[in-house]
């Protein structure tokens, strides 16, 4: 008899929101990975069929919900599917790149099925490769970059003779171990104590918006209530659109070195620089949230089990306009700091307490940002590839459960690549060119004279 | 197993230090390559493993292998 397992917290995550959205597509992650090199397609079909037998997140499935709508997850033993092969040399790599994009909008539909497809491609210019459609609560993006890897080690230890790659961390185990620790009673109390500890000492928190007060205004307005603190949630429209902007390798040095000089880390510099601008652009208001995402991957088992371990926690902080930017940045990092240490937490539940607490109105939120920062480079690691280039790419599922959802991750460079994914319903491209100007004017302004006072500093740019 | 053992023996879970090479002097940021995340969720690992309440402001001032090892220590006492 198959075991069956619950869902973990960052699993559920991706789930509660398939159902409040109404569509498998939020789920989506697709990536295509491509050498410039003629491949030997019939050993990379061995290998991908061998890298679905190692990396056990590829074989996972759902069960149908039951009455209360939950589901369960239970790995397949064996997955001996064909691994099709789609020629697209005869296009341009722009119309390769849509043709991709367009599975990458694709659903995976349905339950007791499989949850991920893989595709090999034959691309313009002489590249060729694979491209994964996944869902996320199969495996995050940290995850799609260590199987891209582990499967192209596969295929120069066949192809060139390079070492065999070392074993995968068990997926089961590490799925059961992260269970384990989530049922632990005594951690549990700890992290909901750090949690509801956060809400007494500061309130219910003040929906802060890009776009400025107006819009919870308008939210105020809409739910007849002066005092609503809240803003809606676009739950119908979901059309995405993506604006890449690339930070070139100099200033992105000078971002890099100020966090080294003063053991800051990125993430906490990304949330001061958005938090400052929310905060400029909502009449200087103190009180900011953002959701920030963690890859929750420490041990050896975490980074080479595969599985969805990414999942967003709100760091909220209240900064003053007299508190300078450096010690901004070390209150957010005490922020972040925390929560890490109580990331084992299920994040909605310390929704489902501010709903009990405050009554927030279904489908409003308190957050219209929120921040993934990718230390980790998309770059295939293996010296037997390294003087082959490479093509690859992220696509985006098309539909987005949050208004505005920043990656910011390294180019092979050494530049910054800063990517808002942004509801079109809402949103629009000045939007972000203003979001990104701004925040590189307060990121800037604020290392090149970290004792200047935030207030003076939204003044200034 | 006592404790300095099975604390290495959790630390080496994170780095790729094994528990056999790591000496006390080793830094958890510098020497074995710990990021925020990965040395809160340490701390966190230490508390369920030893039933101790750890301090974040005294948590966050452990610089070493040997610090971390005192702290407990002085927890545990």
């Amino acid at each position: 008899m198959r075991k069956e397992y619950p869902l973990t917290a960052a699993q559920n995550m991706h789930y509660q929101w398939i159902r409040e959205y109404k569509t498998q597509q939020v789920s989506g992650v697709s990536i295509v990975a491509s050498l410039k090199a003629p491949l030997d397609f019939g050993l990379l079909k061995k290998c991908i069929q061998l890298e679905i037998q190692r990396y056990g997140c590829m074989r996972l499935r759902f069960t149908k919900p039951d009455e209360k709508g939950e589901i369960r997850q239970y790995l397949i033993k064996h997955d001996a599917r064909d691994i099709p092969l789609k020629d697209m040399s005869g296009m341009t790599l722009a119309e390769a790149d849509d043709v991709m994009q367009n599975w990458a909008y694709q659903t995976l539909d349905g339950d007791n099925r499989p949850m991920c497809e893989v595709v090999m491609v034959k691309l313009p210019e002489g590249f060729n490769g694979f491209f994964v459609h996944m869902d996320h609560r199969l495996i995050d993006s940290c995850g799609l970059v260590v199987m891209v890897n582990d499967l192209m080690s596969l295929y120069t230890h066949y192809r060139f003779g390079a070492e065999y790659p070392a074993d995968l961390a068990d997926f089961e185990s590490v799925l059961a171990n992260d269970l384990q620790k989530a049922n632990n009673e005594k951690r549990f109390a700890k992290d909901k104590k750090f949690w509801d500890d956060q809400l007494d000492a500061l309130g219910e928190p003040l929906y802060s918006d890009i776009q400025g007060s107006s819009v919870l205004e308008e939210a105020r307005k809409k739910h007849k209530n002066p005092k609503l603190r809240a803003a809606d949630i676009e739950r119908k429209q979901l059309f995405v659109a993506v604006k890449d902007y690339i930070l070139e390798p100099e200033p992105t040095k000078g971002l890099i070195d100020f966090c080294m000089n003063h053991q800051l880390s990125m993430t906490n510099l990304l949330l001061l620089g958005i938090r400052t601008y929310l905060s400029k652009v909502n009449n200087g208001q103190e009180d900011i949230t953002i959701e920030n995402f963690i890859s929750r991957r420490s041990t050896h088992d975490e980074w080479t089990s595969g599985g969805s371990r990414t999942i967003m926690f709100p760091c909220r902080t209240v900064i003053t306009a007299d508190t300078e930017f450096l010690a901004a940045a070390y209150e957010i990092q005490n922020v972040q700091n925390r929560i890490y240490m109580h990331s084992n937490y299920d994040p909605a539940l310390i929704r489902e307490e501010m709903r009990k607490r405050y009554g927030t109105p279904e489908d409003t939120t308190y957050e219209s940002c929120y921040l993934t920062y990718q230390p980790m480079p998309v770059h295939v690691d293996n010296p037997f590839l390294q003087s082959i280039p490479m093509h690859s790419k992220w696509f985006a599922n098309g539909a987005a459960t949050k208004k505005m959802y920043l990656t910011v991750s390294h180019t092979p460079e050494g530049g910054m690549n800063f990517s808002y994914h942004y509801q079109t319903a809402c949103l629009t491209e000045k939007d972000m060119e203003l979001l990104y100007y701004y925040m590189m004017r307060i990121l800037f302004t604020g290392i090149s004279q970290p004792d200047i006072k935030i207030g003076d500093l939204m003044a200034q740019v | 197993m006592n404790r300095a053992a099975e604390f290495k023996k959790i630390v080496a879970q994170y780095c790729s230090v094994t528990a056999e090479d790591m000496t006390e002097e080793m830094r958890f940021r510098e020497d074995l390559g710990f990021s925020s995340l990965d040395f809160m969720s340490l701390l966190g690992e230490l508390e369920d493993t030893f039933d101790v309440e750890l301090e974040q402001e005294n948590a966050v001032q452990v610089r070493t292998i040997g610090d971390a090892l005192n702290m407990l220590e002085e927890l545990a006492a």
